[in-house]
């Protein structure tokens, strides 16, 4: 059943992410002032997306964790934290590709770009943390606290953003009123972002499945040693 | 009046035990001095630069120097189960945490009082002009600093890496503050009022100070106990 | 310009798929470790119950 899911949900992403290069490369036309290089924009804003939706999630998988005990959704939250790690690091690299033509610079201390930057920071030291406790209860416990802490932070950092001057596009999602995308070209986006969020539940399965078969070890250990 | 009881009992504890022995707050005070005197040897800024990073500058010893004193807070407490102590003790973890919050408060306080005429001196820098403000800005500075500081230092009493672990999860998140301040440092060490956008700043500031407090002391039971 | 344009959002289309394959090599050789890992506890546990 679960190999089923797995299954379907990979090639669904396959078919969409499939139809869509065509639509990106042939369809799309260029964009008036950025030209061809604006179509990094279809993996770099779904990657982003996912990745500070995936930091939301495992923070309340983390909290639900505090109140139920059930190491299943401290897994649950490692997974997604450590899936939405990699689309962050997408992001960044994406956008900074992008700005090296656009802006003429790879790196700019533009406020979402940093903010950005400071999520990674904040969930990469989650990861470390969690590297750094042995012992199962304890590193649920901790790392769900650190994790809560992370996304409130992450939430200040990114508001503090809205209130400072940016050179960062701004919104040009019509679903954030931007209005900046034309009808035709905002679609294959939506749809790159149905496709690597069937990706990122793959990832976060596969990554689940083995966090259960190290809560395994460790107990068929205990018993080993109980011996 | 119990609860501040408590708090009150613990900060005074800590900056005791502190005062007597003197090594957070010494090796604080060195380390402040050292990185000032690194960082004029590493720009050698000229009248305008300083104007520019003052701030910055400023801010960055504060967090390094402090990050010296907050390691300390909850890794004294290991020696002697003087910890399990504390914990089984019949105060609310909360007033643990906030006293030994203060106490922190207190010394990183200090050493940046002490820090900033030598900043001054060092730099030719008029920290003056706008002293209430400035005070102001420090304060709450300070008080962010501390609140995470000290949490984070309950979080990783038990690691191994704990001396690693502490400025690694502590420095992202108190970017935004450090943020707030030293743009601020920056404008009020050149005379200028805070007006306009710098009102955010300072807004950024209280609503950082008070959802960390208000975080910690829910959380603090969670990560000392379970 | 437009030549390099177009290189960047390769470069950039790239990097990102790089990323991903990356991390789910990763996520291979972390299970196959892991498995690994399993067979071999579970021999310890079973030779432990015999003995």
């Amino acid at each position: 059943m679960r190999d089923k899911i797995l299954f379907s949900l990979a090639a669904i992403a396959a078919v969409i992410l499939t139809w869509n290069i065509h639509t990106i490369f042939a369809a799309v036309p260029d964009e008036l002032n950025q030209g061809p290089i604006f179509r990094i924009i279809y993996f770099h804003v779904p990657s982003n997306i996912l990745a500070l939706s995936g930091f939301g999630i495992g923070m309340m998988c983390s909290i639900v964790y505090l109140f139920t005990k059930n190491l299943k959704y401290d897994a649950i939250a490692e997974g997604v934290t450590e899936v939405s790690l990699v689309f962050a690091t997408i992001g960044l690299i994406t956008g900074s590709i992008w700005g090296r033509i656009i802006w003429g610079v790879w790196w700019a201390w533009d406020v979402r770009l940093t903010s950005f930057l400071v999520c990674w920071l904040i969930f990469a030291g989650y990861l470390m943390l969690r590297r750094a406790i042995e012992e199962p209860i304890q590193r649920a416990r901790l790392s769900a606290v650190v994790s809560v802490f992370g996304t409130v932070d992450a939430y200040i950092v990114w508001k503090s953003i809205e209130w400072y001057r940016n050179q960062h596009p701004g919104p040009v999602l019509s679903i954030r009123n931007g209005g900046g995308m034309a009808p035709g070209m905002e679609a294959p986006l939506y749809w790159n972002l149905l496709a690597l969020f069937c990706l990122s539940i793959i990832l976060v399965m596969v990554r689940m499945r083995q966090e259960s078969f190290a809560r395994e070890i460790d107990s068929l250990r205990r018993e080993a040693h109980s011996f | 009046m119990g609860f501040f009881h408590h708090v009150w009992t613990i900060a005074h504890k800590d900056l005791r035990s502190e005062l007597r022995t003197k090594e957070a707050l010494n090796a604080s005070l060195a380390f402040s001095m050292v990185i000032l005197v690194l960082f004029s040897f590493a720009f050698d800024p000229s009248a305008e630069q300083i104007k520019e990073f003052s701030g910055g500058l400023l801010w960055m010893v504060y967090s390094f120097a402090g990050a010296l004193a907050l390691n300390r807070s909850f890794a004294r407490e290991v020696h002697n189960d003087c910890l399990d102590a504390l914990i089984a003790a019949p105060i609310p973890p909360a007033a643990l945490f906030l006293g030994k919050m203060f106490a922190n408060f207190a010394l990183l306080f200090a050493v940046e009082l002490v820090s900033l005429p030598v900043f001054g001196l060092f730099y030719g820098v008029h920290w003056t002009d706008q002293i209430a403000w400035l005070l102001l800005v420090l304060f709450l500075g300070t008080w962010a600093l501390s609140v995470i500081g000290t949490m984070f230092s309950a979080l990783t009493i038990n690691l191994r890496l704990r001396e690693l672990m502490l400025p690694t999860l502590v420095y992202p998140m108190m970017i935004p503050a450090l943020m707030a301040c030293m743009t601020l440092t920056s404008d009020l060490l050149q005379g200028m009022p805070v007006t306009g956008e710098n009102y955010t700043w300072i807004r950024l500031l209280v609503i950082f100070d008070v959802i960390f407090t208000a975080l910690s002391i829910v959380f603090v039971d969670t990560v000392l106990v379970g | 310009m437009e030549n390099r344009n177009v290189t960047f959002m390769i470069y950039g289309l790239v990097a990102a798929w790089l990323i991903v394959l990356g991390y789910v090599v990763l996520l291979a050789l972390r299970e196959r470790k892991l498995r690994k890992e399993l067979d071999r506890v579970r021999h310890m546990v079973e030779g432990g119950k015999q003995s």
